[in-house]
């Protein structure tokens, strides 16, 4: 029989126990985020200039000098808009792309299919920059040759204000499907196949057992790809950086952009931290309307 | 008598072999032993550190050292070297400099003093290279890859307008070259939309020749004077032939003809005498009776040693190793163009790479980027306006004075 000490012991030893095994995660997470993101709040009230030693304490001012100039209250629209474009059509693809993979019969084609269409998102970012660059070159890019062949109108891609925007929106959109066309694809199978057959038998139609049973099943791994998308658009940098670099006429010029062009470049660190925050402020509003939809959804 | 014919012909092999060797290497008997230390080298990608890299195995022989070479893009190598300032002990040792950076590096240390370390420039070197190397009569930097804008034009295209290199005389002869190619269906001038620094530098040479400049003689912007807003106007025209494309476009529309001409710098392109393409120094000249100003405009990548570190010593070698006159003239084979005329006017190069009479001249005369520690802030609001006017989203007017106002605000006036 253990006594009222024993088992307090026991429990004490347990939970000191579960505390050593969390404790390299806890220290790998305040070095590599909680520190990092202290860093940057302080950071973002001060005047810090790399290299520069008079470091001093600004309040707001890095905070209002961004929203009240106009390329930054751009850039938030350009990126804004991007992430509305990208993920409706990332989405729109990549749930076209799951249903149709989804309804073959044979599964070697799904196989085959499904290795093919995922190619794309395993391709580094830079790569898919650069091959984009290679196709759309004016000089020597394919796609302007074909637009030559068939008589059609070519452009200078990237270095045109009307068509660098919508080719940056492509590319993601050509990359970026795949994930939404994965999580989704794997979603479809774990729909139950009796609701299926219980819609054939009432005679429902194809839009019919869409709408009713299919999309209600993938509500949220669909709510979920939106979100991930959502974040992981906002974020862009890499390509708009290697494409456009923000041009032309800042048309491209996206916040990272911006904070890499007037902050991280001039070595601002103090005003890119606080355009960092900005940015970060807007995403967690954009979440919190999945999280708040998710909480709900499980009655907390 | 065997004996002694086999004895003179082996001792001449030895002798023959003996000063063939020192007669190629450019480094005595080192004072110094590296005893198999690593030196660190961040260098700009391209032909600038492709050039550097080829001289390296003779070095770390002679002084047993190891090297490893960094390639950066320029905004990398830029901040990846004020990033490594901050530590005490650097990451790199011998790095590659921007003349721009130079006002920002040396005000903050990041540079150690090579005036200290016993390393001074020699009389080979072209003089008005110098100048961005020295603070406060310490010499921090060496002049290592002779860049300079010059004009990269299309043969035939120019031909065909009734120019060639030597007579491309004045910033109208370019417009009519551009204007011909255009009526031709090509593009005329392409320039580099992509970055706010190259917008700048390349409207930099069109500037310069109508007596226009970024800031005055006590750097302050001029960026909305009357004669910067008659270059503006030029350049709208002049760019109105052509198109804005990134630099390998650039050079592939040229060289192809598909373009005519564009600024552009010796590292890019290799003409030969079969080559589409040919390039030549930009006259300063609007028009034919204009006045002539100096209009090429410096890019020189300087090589120096970082402040923090630990093999000082051995990298200021390293660095007079890579800016001896053998060493360098080895170089221009593979691209290099040293800032030395011993390479630049000797026979047997320029009868091989005529142009680089041509490069020889511009660097003679060019002129430099405000060198100034705000100088990535000025190019970035300058480059911003630029590009708005470009792309008609502002009116030069428009453009220029918003850019006038963001820099009097960034320079604190």
């Amino acid at each position: 029989m253990t006594t009222n000490r024993e088992k307090q012991l026991k429990t004490l030893g347990s939970r000191k126990f579960s505390t050593m095994m969390m404790l390299p995660t806890l220290i790998t997470m305040v070095i590599m985020t909680v520190y990092p993101m202290i860093s940057t709040i302080l950071y973002s009230f001060t005047n810090f200039r790399l290299l520069k030693k008079n470091t001093q304490f600004v309040g707001f001012q890095n905070y209002a000098n961004l929203l009240s100039n106009e390329y930054f209250q751009s850039a938030i629209l350009v990126t804004v808009k991007f992430t509305v474009l990208s993920v409706i059509f990332e989405m729109l693809l990549g749930f076209l792309f799951a249903l149709y993979v989804d309804s073959l019969k044979s599964k070697k084609v799904q196989t085959v299919m499904r290795i093919f269409l995922l190619l794309p998102y395993l391709l580094p970012a830079v790569t898919v920059a650069l091959s984009w660059r290679m196709m759309l070159s004016a000089n020597y890019g394919i796609v302007n040759q074909w637009l030559t062949d068939l008589h059609l109108p070519v452009y200078n891609w990237f270095s045109d204000i009307h068509t660098a925007f919508g080719m940056l929106v492509v590319i993601d959109i050509w990359q970026n499907s795949p994930f939404v066309f994965l999580l989704l694809y794997a979603s479809l199978q774990s729909v139950p196949k009796d609701q299926y057959k219980a819609a054939k038998m009432d005679g429902a139609g194809r839009l019919s057992t869409l709408w009713y049973i299919t999309i209600p099943n993938l509500k949220t791994s669909l709510a979920l790809c939106a979100l991930l998308r959502t974040i992981d658009s906002f974020r862009i940098f890499d390509k708009v950086n290697l494409l456009t670099g923000g041009g032309p006429a800042n048309s491209t010029t996206t916040i990272t952009q911006y904070i890499y062009n007037y902050g991280i470049k001039s070595l601002k660190f103090g005003l890119g931290s606080a355009g960092a925050l900005i940015m970060t402020v807007i995403v967690l509003v954009l979440s919190s309307l999945y999280i708040k939809n998710a909480l709900k959804t499980k009655g907390i | 008598m065997k004996k002694i014919v086999s004895l003179l012909l082996a001792g001449t092999m030895c002798f023959s072999l003996a000063t063939g060797v020192f007669a190629e290497s450019a480094i005595e008997a080192p004072a110094l032993d590296g005893g198999g230390a690593t030196l660190t080298l961040a260098l700009r990608s391209g032909t600038y550190a492709d050039v550097i890299k080829k001289c390296l195995p003779d070095f770390e022989k002679a002084y047993n050292v190891k090297t490893e070479v960094l390639e950066l893009a320029e905004d990398d190598l830029h901040s990846k070297l004020a990033l490594d300032a901050t530590n005490k002990s650097g990451a790199y040792d011998l790095c590659m400099v921007d003349g721009s950076w130079m006002a920002e590096f040396t005000a903050n240390g990041v540079l150690a003093n090579l005036t200290e370390l016993g390393y001074e420039l020699d009389d080979d070197i072209i003089p008005a290279t110098t100048d961005i190397c020295y603070y406060e009569d310490n010499l921090y930097l060496a002049p290592y890859y002779g860049n300079v804008t010059v004009l990269l034009y299309n043969k035939e295209l120019a031909k065909a307008a009734g120019y060639d290199g030597s007579n491309i005389e004045s910033l109208e002869d370019i417009l009519k070259i551009c204007q011909a190619a255009k009526d031709a269906g090509k593009n005329g001038f392409i320039y580099r939309g992509d970055t706010e620094n190259n917008l700048v530098v390349d409207a930099m040479p069109i500037l310069l020749s109508y007596g226009a400049w970024v800031v005055d003689e006590d750097n302050n912007p001029t960026v909305n004077t009357p004669e910067f807003k008659e270059a503006m106007n030029f350049y709208m025209e002049l760019i109105a032939t052509g198109d804005a494309e990134v630099k390998d476009d650039l050079i592939a529309s040229v060289d192809s003809g598909a373009g005519a001409m564009g600024i552009g710098w010796p590292g890019w392109y290799v003409p030969t005498e079969d080559s589409a393409a040919d390039y030549c120094a930009i006259s300063g000249k609007a028009a034919a009776d204009s006045e002539a100003f100096n209009a090429n405009v410096y890019g020189v990548w300087t090589i120096g040693v970082t402040a923090n570190s630990e093999n000082k010593e051995l990298t200021a070698a390293l660095l007079e190793y890579l800016m001896d006159p053998e060493v360098q003239k080895s170089t221009v084979a593979d691209g290099g163009v040293p800032c030395r005329y011993s390479s630049l006017q000797d026979e047997e190069i320029l009868a091989q790479f005529p142009q680089y009479k041509v490069v020889c001249e511009a660097l003679e005369s060019g002129v430099y980027r405000p060198v100034i520690e705000e100088w990535t802030d000025f190019y970035t609001i300058l480059g911003t306006e630029l590009g708005n006017i470009v792309n008609g989203v502002k009116t030069v007017d428009e453009g220029l004075d918003d850019a006038q106002s963001q820099l009097e605000a960034t320079l604190g006036m």
